[in-house]
């Protein structure tokens, strides 16, 4: 057996170890290389930075674990985004399996322990200052603060529960819901995932349907996304942006060249240029979890190129190209 | 009367609900209403049969003993159990949202724990292998054997490195030429694909809704 037999006959448990170690070693030793924001992601950036109070976004939670890497940085960066300019924000999930998602996503950026976060007030927590006829969220944040209440050193901003964020979770037959909702959201979600009223929520009073949505970002780790479109923006016109997986991505040009959506994020890559943006105007402290994690695809990109070069060398200079067949274990 | 009664409800709906989508007037809007609400509900009686066909399947595997039938199990129980869970200890059924939903991270319902420490996991770990075997079937299979080949490996290289900001570093042309690649052959030859899917998609529902193609009544009253 021949250098170039061996080499291709390698163990695969090898190839498998040197994954495993791209894999781990860099997050001990960063390399931290700059990464430049795409126009596709820039768009998305800009559109959501044009929003305010006044306005509203949905932010479906549209993949299932398994995708989370790609897909839980791209939410999370949205929603840190959405947050921090007071854009109400409507949470759904097209799965079962993402609404877990999307509690994981509003735990990060309201987890105190993160150092960077939103401190959330309960629907019942701030029930006074509704009593007192407070609908306005400027209104809102100085009677709470008039209260007494003081924002936690680390913390930067508030987030009230039906003011600034409504969590509506998951309900099956998504795309017929989109449908639904173009008439009314209530008439799909009558509370929350809490059991809070929708019809209560102030957010709710000034967004009664999608056609009084100005944005919906769905993260999506499947053809979900695309529901979206179909119900969304073909039947009433509404602007959508996707965060998909990497292999997803090369699907989907199609809908911005078309101009049926505004943006993308197109993998782990997708999400850590939106969270490049955040950090460069200082909506973060530190970056995000895509951020670190593309020093790692840096690495397994480079190994599994490595591997492509190797192997096609091995096959040539063998000579495997004029045999028929390669002999030993494959 | 298996077969008439099924393909006049699809052949009645199916043309009903493709014209309502075009007519804006209050009456189409109403019965629109009508059926986001009634369609799920309908559906809701799938999810019914789903569970008592998987059941049946797994116990019958139990009972006879059949090949690798302990794994069974692992499917009936968390079928069952998580469910159970779920309804009786329903602490948060937002997922991980604890600390919002004003719970405690120490006294997780099993919903909860199962959730976040068993299928969060074991999801994420699945996806995670490909990365492995990506690796091993690009060293082994990703061969430059012919012309067409060779262009398809080469316009991978390039793509990946553009995709990293590693590639930006070794050429500067890396993440341009990605972008390219991306943004017009890859595009054009999606847009052929994804009108050549859409129109199938539509000829397809038109020989269902109009009875032409009637394999989804599965030999119903043959």
């Amino acid at each position: 057996m021949s250098i170039w037999e061996k080499m291709l006959n390698v163990d695969r448990r090898w190839i498998f170890l040197l994954i495993g170690i791209a894999c781990v070693v860099p997050f001990f030793t960063p390399l931290g290389l700059p990464i430049l924001p795409s126009q596709e992601v820039i768009s998305i950036y800009d559109y959501i930075e044009d929003l305010s109070t006044d306005n509203a976004m949905f932010v479906g939670f549209d993949f299932d674990p398994g995708t989370a890497a790609e897909n839980m940085p791209m939410g999370v960066a949205v929603l840190r985004h959405a947050f921090a300019r007071n854009v109400p924000v409507f949470i759904t999930a097209y799965t079962p399996l993402g609404q877990g998602m999307a509690g994981m996503a509003i735990d990060e950026l309201t987890n105190p322990a993160t150092g960077d976060y939103f401190e959330y007030v309960n629907w019942d927590a701030w029930a006074e200052i509704r009593d007192q006829g407070f609908t306005e969220r400027a209104d809102i944040e100085e009677a709470w603060l008039a209260a007494g209440n003081t924002l936690p050193e680390n913390a930067r901003g508030w987030i009230f529960e039906g003011r600034d964020i409504a969590f509506l979770g998951y309900l099956p037959y998504f795309h017929l819901v989109i449908l639904g909702m173009s008439s009314s959201i209530v008439s799909q979600f009558p509370t929350d995932v809490g059991g809070t009223p929708l019809e209560e929520m102030p957010m709710y009073q000034d967004h009664k349907s999608l056609r009084d949505i100005d944005l919906a970002v769905t993260t999506a780790g499947s053809s979900a996304c695309v529901a979206w479109i179909t119900y969304g923006r073909e039947k009433i016109g509404l602007p959508i942006a996707f965060g998909v997986t990497a292999v997803m991505a090369t699907d989907y040009y199609i809908y911005i060249q078309s101009g049926q959506i505004i943006g993308q994020m197109g993998g782990l890559r997708g999400a850590a240029e939106y969270e490049t943006l955040l950090l460069d105007n200082d909506y973060c402290k530190n970056p995000g979890k895509a951020y670190i994690g593309m020093d790692v695809q840096n690495i397994a990109h480079l190994l599994i190129i490595f591997l492509v070069v190797l192997g096609n060398i091995a096959f040539f200079a063998g000579g495997f190209n004029k045999k028929t067949k390669l002999k030993g274990r494959r | 009367m298996k077969r008439s009664v099924p393909l006049a409800i699809v052949m009645v709906g199916g043309i009903l609900f493709m014209i309502q989508y075009f007519i804006p007037h209050q009456h189409s809007q109403t019965l629109f209403e009508y059926y986001t609400e009634w369609a799920p509900i309908v559906g809701a009686f799938a999810l019914v049969l789903g569970v008592g066909s998987l059941t049946r399947l797994h116990s019958h595997k139990i009972k006879r003993k059949a090949k690798n039938w302990q794994y069974s199990y692992a499917v009936l129980i968390p079928l069952y159990s998580i469910p159970f869970f779920a309804l009786v200890m329903p602490q948060s059924l937002g997922g991980g949202m604890m600390q919002t939903m004003g719970g405690d991270r120490l006294t997780m319902g099993v919903f909860d724990f199962a959730y976040m420490n068993i299928q969060v996991p074991i999801q994420a770990t699945m996806f995670s292998l490909l990365a492995f075997y990506i690796a091993s079937a690009a060293f082994r299979a990703f061969r430059a054997k012919s012309a067409l080949a060779t262009v398809l490996l080469l316009s991978a290289v390039i793509v990946m490195l553009g995709q990293v900001p590693i590639g930006e570093l070794l050429g500067k042309w890396f993440p341009k030429v990605g972008l390219w690649i991306l943004r017009y052959p890859n595009l054009g030859a999606k847009r052929a694909i994804s009108l050549g899917v859409g129109f199938g998609v539509l000829a397809t529902q038109l020989k269902i809704i109009f009875g032409v193609e009637r394999n989804w009544l599965g030999g119903a009253g043959e």
